[in-house]
C-alpha cells in the first residue's frame, strides 16, 4: 500500500553516509592512478640506478621517500611498482571477467548439460586453492609476467563465472524475460535489456573487488620471491627487500604498505555495499 | 489459553517530512471486537496496520498513543511495542513471500518461533509445527523453501507464523488475498475462533465477504482519512459517503456479466494435459479447446496449477502428457499473456516509453498505433518516462496490455491480472481488457480464484480439482 513513494526514504540516510565513502574511495583511486601513469616519467629517475654512497638516505629533498639500501630511489620504485601492480592487476581482472561472464550468461541460459559442464569445471578451479595455481604458473615460467598473468586470470574466472550465472538465472526465468518473447524479441535484445542492466552493478563491483585481489596476490607472490623478479620494482618485493631495514628505516617498509591498502581500501569503497 | 486482549490508539497520524499520509485516526477494541479497515489502494491502510504494529518504514513519522491491554505508550515508541511482539501483538503482513526467510525452510522457520515464544523443547516444536501445517493444508512441506510454494499456500503458511505466538491482537494485512473460497472461509475462521478466545482483530482488506463474515466495526479510509465509520453490516447495507457506495459498487459479486462473443475460427486444442513435479501430479486429463471470441476462465484452489496450465497452452511449458494443436501462429506475438504481478513483467531498468518504442519497432508498428491504444486505455503519456516500478499497479496493468494489443493477438492468458489491484481500480481494468477482447475477438484463457470474477468474465468455466492425494499421504 505505501508503494515506492515511500521506499526511497528509508533508503536516504545510509545513502549519503555511503557516498562520502564513495568519493573517499574514488579520490584513493585517482591518486594512485595518476601516481601510477604519471609518476615514472615524471620523476624521470631510473628505478634500478644504484647509488652504493646514497645508501639507506632519510627522507629529503633530493628522495622524497628516501633511499633503499642500494641507494635507488624509492619514490621512483614505488611509481612504476604502482603502475606494474595496478595495470597487470586490471589487466588479468579483465581477461578474467569476459570469458567468465559469457560463460557465466551461457550456462544460465542453455541450463542442462552445459551448465552442468560449466559448473563442474569452475567447481574444479575452485578445488585448487587460487594462489596455488598462480604458483604454478609461475613455476612453469618464473619470473615472467606474462605466466603471473595468465595464472591471475585462470583463478579469477570463477567468480565471474558464479556471479553471473547467479544473477541471470532469476532473470531469464522471470516474468519480463517470457513477455519479452512472447512478444517475439530476440536474443541480442533479451541480453541487452534485461541481463545486462541487472548484472551491470554486480559486475563493477566485481572489477573493484578482483583488482584489489589481484594487486593483493601480486604482493603476497612477490613477498615470497616467487613472484615478479628483482631488480623489478614490485610492490610484495620491495617489502621483503626493505623488510631487514624497518628498525634503521621504518619509512622504507611503510611505502608500499601504505600504497598497498590505499589501493585495496579504495577499490572496496567505490564497490557499492549493497550490491556485494 | 487465555487471549484476552485489547487495543485502541488515540489520534493516530503518520507523515512523511511535512506530508502527512493519515491523520487522526482513533479506534478502541475490546476483547473480541474486530475492526475492518476498506479503502483504495494508497489510502494509508498498510500504514495504519504498520503504524499500530511499529513497523513502519524509515522516514516515516508516527505520533499519537496506542494503548496495549491497558497499557499505554506513545505510538512512536517501538521498543515498547516490540518487547510484546509476537506474544501480546502480531502481524501478518501484506506481502506473505517478503515475510518468510528465503534461506530457511518454513518448517525451520516455525519451529524457530516456537522454540523461541513458546520455549518449547525441539522434538515438541516439530511435532507441533507438523501438525499446524497439516491443519492449514500443508502437509509435507516442512522442508521446502518458501519460493517453492505458490503464492496461496505462502499465504496460508504466513497466517499459521503469526497465530504461533499466542498474541491476542492480530493485525492482519489482507489476509485472503490470492486465496479461493475455501481457504479464505478457513482463514477467516482463524480470525473469528481468535476472537471468541478473547482476542481482537484488526483486519485490512478489499474483499466485502471478509469483512461482512468478520462484521465489527468498519473503517473506510480515503487519502489517508476516516471518511466513514460504523458497524460493518449497517455500513455495508446502508453506506452514507459517496466514496464507500463506490467501494461498494466495484465489487465483483455486484459486477454485470460481460457479453455473448461472436465464436469465430478455432485457435487452440488441448487433448488430455497433465503436469507432474517429482512424483507428485499437479493435474491431469485436462482437455479445452478455445475459439476465437471464447472467454474461459480457469478456476480452482491455490496451487491446482491453474497458471502451468495457461503456460501449456501459450507453448512456455510442455505437458508431461497429452498435447496442444494450435491452429494460429507461428507469427510473432500471437500468444500473449498479462500477469499477476504487472511490475515483475517488463525490464525494470527501462523506461516504459523506450519498452514500448522497442515493441512498435519490432512489429513495424507507427507509434500513433500504441499511442492511440494507451489513450483508449486512460493511459496519459507523461507516465510512460517512468520505469515499471514507479507506476501504480492499475496504470501499469493497463500499460501491458496496451502492449499486448499492440502485436494483435490470437490469444491472450490472463494470469489474475487484477488480483493485486482496489475493487474500484480493479473493475476499471477489467472492463477494459473485457472491451478489448470482445471487439477484437480475442480468445481469452482467463486465471482465477474468484467464483465471482470467473462467473461474470467466463463464456465457459474451467474447474481445476487437486488430484486425490495418494494413500500414504492422508492422515
Amino acid at each position: 500500500m505505501n508503494g515506492g513513494g515511500v521506499g526511497h526514504l528509508d533508503a536516504a540516510a545510509p545513502v549519503r553516509a555511503r557516498g562520502r565513502g564513495r568519493s573517499l574511495g574514488i579520490a584513493l583511486l585517482v591518486a594512485v592512478t595518476a601516481f601510477a601513469l604519471l609518476g615514472p616519467s615524471m620523476l624521470g629517475i631510473d628505478p634500478t640506478r644504484q647509488a652504493l654512497e646514497d645508501s639507506l638516505l632519510a627522507p629529503g629533498m633530493a628522495h622524497p621517500l628516501g633511499t633503499d639500501v642500494l641507494g635507488r630511489s624509492v619514490l621512483a620504485r614505488l611509481a612504476h611498482a604502482a603502475r606494474l601492480s595496478l595495470g597487470l592487476a586490471l589487466a588479468s581482472a579483465l581477461t578474467a571477467a569476459v570469458p567468465g561472464v559469457l560463460l557465466g550468461v551461457l550456462a544460465a541460459w542453455r541450463g542442462g548439460v552445459i551448465d552442468r559442464t560449466l559448473s563442474m569445471l569452475a567447481d574444479a578451479t575452485l578445488s585448487v586453492p587460487g594462489l596455488l595455481l598462480v604458483l604454478l604458473f609461475a613455476a612453469i615460467a618464473p619470473g615472467r609476467i606474462g605466466a603471473l598473468y595468465a595464472g591471475l586470470a585462470l583463478v579469477l574466472w570463477v567468480e565471474w563465472f558464479r556471479v553471473a550465472r547467479a544473477a541471470s538465472r532469476p532473470v531469464l526465468a522471470g516474468h519480463a524475460v517470457q513477455a519479452s518473447r512472447l512478444l517475439g524479441f530476440g536474443r541480442t535484445y533479451l541480453l541487452r535489456h534485461h541481463v545486462l542492466p541487472e548484472l551491470a552493478p554486480l559486475l563493477r563491483t566485481m572489477l573493484a573487488l578482483g583488482t584489489a585481489q589481484g594487486v593483493l596476490a601480486l604482493a603476497a607472490l612477490g613477498f615470497i620471491g616467487v613472484g615478479v623478479q628483482p631488480p623489478t620494482a614490485e610492490l610484495g618485493l620491495m617489502m621483503t627487500e626493505y623488510l631487514p631495514h624497518w628498525h634503521e628505516a621504518p619509512w622504507l617498509i611503510a611505502a608500499p604498505t601504505a600504497l598497498l591498502m590505499a589501493v585495496v581500501l579504495g577499490m572496496m569503497l567505490v564497490s557499492p555495499a549493497d550490491a556485494a | 489459553m487465555s487471549r484476552a486482549g485489547s487495543v485502541s490508539v488515540e489520534g493516530l497520524r503518520v507523515s512523511a517530512g511535512d506530508r502527512t499520509l493519515l491523520r487522526d485516526v482513533s479506534v478502541s477494541l475490546q476483547a473480541g471486537d474486530a475492526l475492518v479497515v476498506l479503502g483504495e489502494s494508497g489510502a494509508g491502510k498498510s500504514l495504519f496496520a504498520q503504524a499500530m504494529m511499529g513497523t513502519l518504514p524509515a522516514g516515516l513519522r508516527a505520533s499519537g498513543e496506542i494503548r496495549l491491554a491497558g497499557v499505554p505508550s506513545a505510538v512512536s515508541d517501538v521498543a515498547a511495542r516490540r518487547a510484546v511482539w509476537g506474544r501480546g501483538i502480531a502481524l501478518l503482513p501484506q506481502e506473505p513471500e517478503q515475510a518468510l526467510d528465503p534461506l530457511v525452510t518454513l518448517g525451520g522457520q516455525a519451529r524457530r518461533l516456537r522454540m523461541r515464544l513458546g520455549h518449547e523443547p525441539p522434538d515438541q516444536a516439530r511435532q507441533r509445527v507438523n501438525a499446524a501445517l497439516d491443519a492449514i493444508g500443508l502437509h509435507g512441506t516442512a522442508e521446502r523453501y518458501p519460493w517453492q510454494l505458490s503464492g496461496g499456500m505462502a499465504q496460508r503458511a504466513t497466517t499459521m507464523l503469526a497465530l504461533t505466538g499466542g498474541a491476542p491482537v492480530l493485525i492482519a494485512d489482507e489476509p485472503t488475498k490470492g486465496l479461493d473460497s475455501v481457504w479464505r472461509d478457513h482463514v477467516v475462521g482463524l480470525l473469528r475462533d481468535l476472537r471468541a478466545a478473547g482476542g481482537c482483530v484488526i483486519v485490512v482488506t478489499h474483499d466485502l465477504r471478509v469483512a461482512r463474515a468478520l462484521a465489527g466495526q468498519l473503517l473506510v479510509l480515503q487519502s489517508g482519512e476516516v471518511v466513514e465509520r460504523g458497524a460493518t453490516l449497517e455500513v455495508l447495507e446502508q453506506p452514507s459517503h459517496p466514496f464507500t457506495r463506490r467501494l461498494l459498487d466495484a465489487d465483483p459479486s455486484r459486477w454485470c456479466r460481460y457479453p455473448e462473443p461472436m465464436r469465430g475460427a478455432p485457435l487452440l486444442d488441448a487433448r488430455d494435459l497433465a503436469k507432474r513435479f517429482g512424483d507428485r501430479t499437479v493435474f491431469a486429463g485436462v482437455s479445452f479447446e478455445l475459439k476465437a471470441g471464447d472467454r474461459l476462465a480457469v478456476l480452482g484452489p491455490s496451487g491446482v496449477g491453474k497458471s502451468t496450465l495457461g503456460d501449456m497452452a501459450l507453448g512456455l511449458v510442455s505437458p508431461d502428457e497429452g498435447r496442444v494443436v494450435r491452429h494460429v501462429g507461428p507469427r510473432m506475438g500471437t500468444f500473449q499473456k498479462l500477469y499477476q504481478d504487472p511490475v515483475g513483467s517488463f525490464a525494470p531498468a527501462r523506461r516504459l516509453l523506450d519498452t514500448l518504442r522497442d515493441v512498435a519497432t519490432l512489429h513495424g508498428l507507427a507509434w500513433a498505433v500504441i499511442e492511440r491504444l494507451l489513450g483508449s486505455l486512460g493511459i496519459d503519456g507523461a507516465m510512460l518516462e517512468r520505469r515499471p516500478a514507479q507506476v501504480s499497479g492499475g496504470e501499469l496493468q493497463r500499460i501491458a496490455l496496451a502492449r499486448a494489443l499492440a502485436v494483435g493477438p490470437a490469444v491472450l492468458f490472463a494470469d489474475e491480472p487484477t488480483s493485486r489491484l482496489d475493487p474500484v481500480t480493479q473493475q476499471r481494468a477489467m472492463s477494459e481488457l473485457m472491451a478489448a477482447v470482445i471487439e477484437r475477438g480475442i480468445g481469452l484463457l482467463f486465471v482465477t480464484h474468484d467464483d465471482d470474477i470467473a462467473a461474470v468474465v467466463g463464456t465457459r468455466i474451467l474447474r481445476l480439482a487437486p488430484p486425490a492425494p495418494p494413500a500414504e499421504m492422508r492422515s
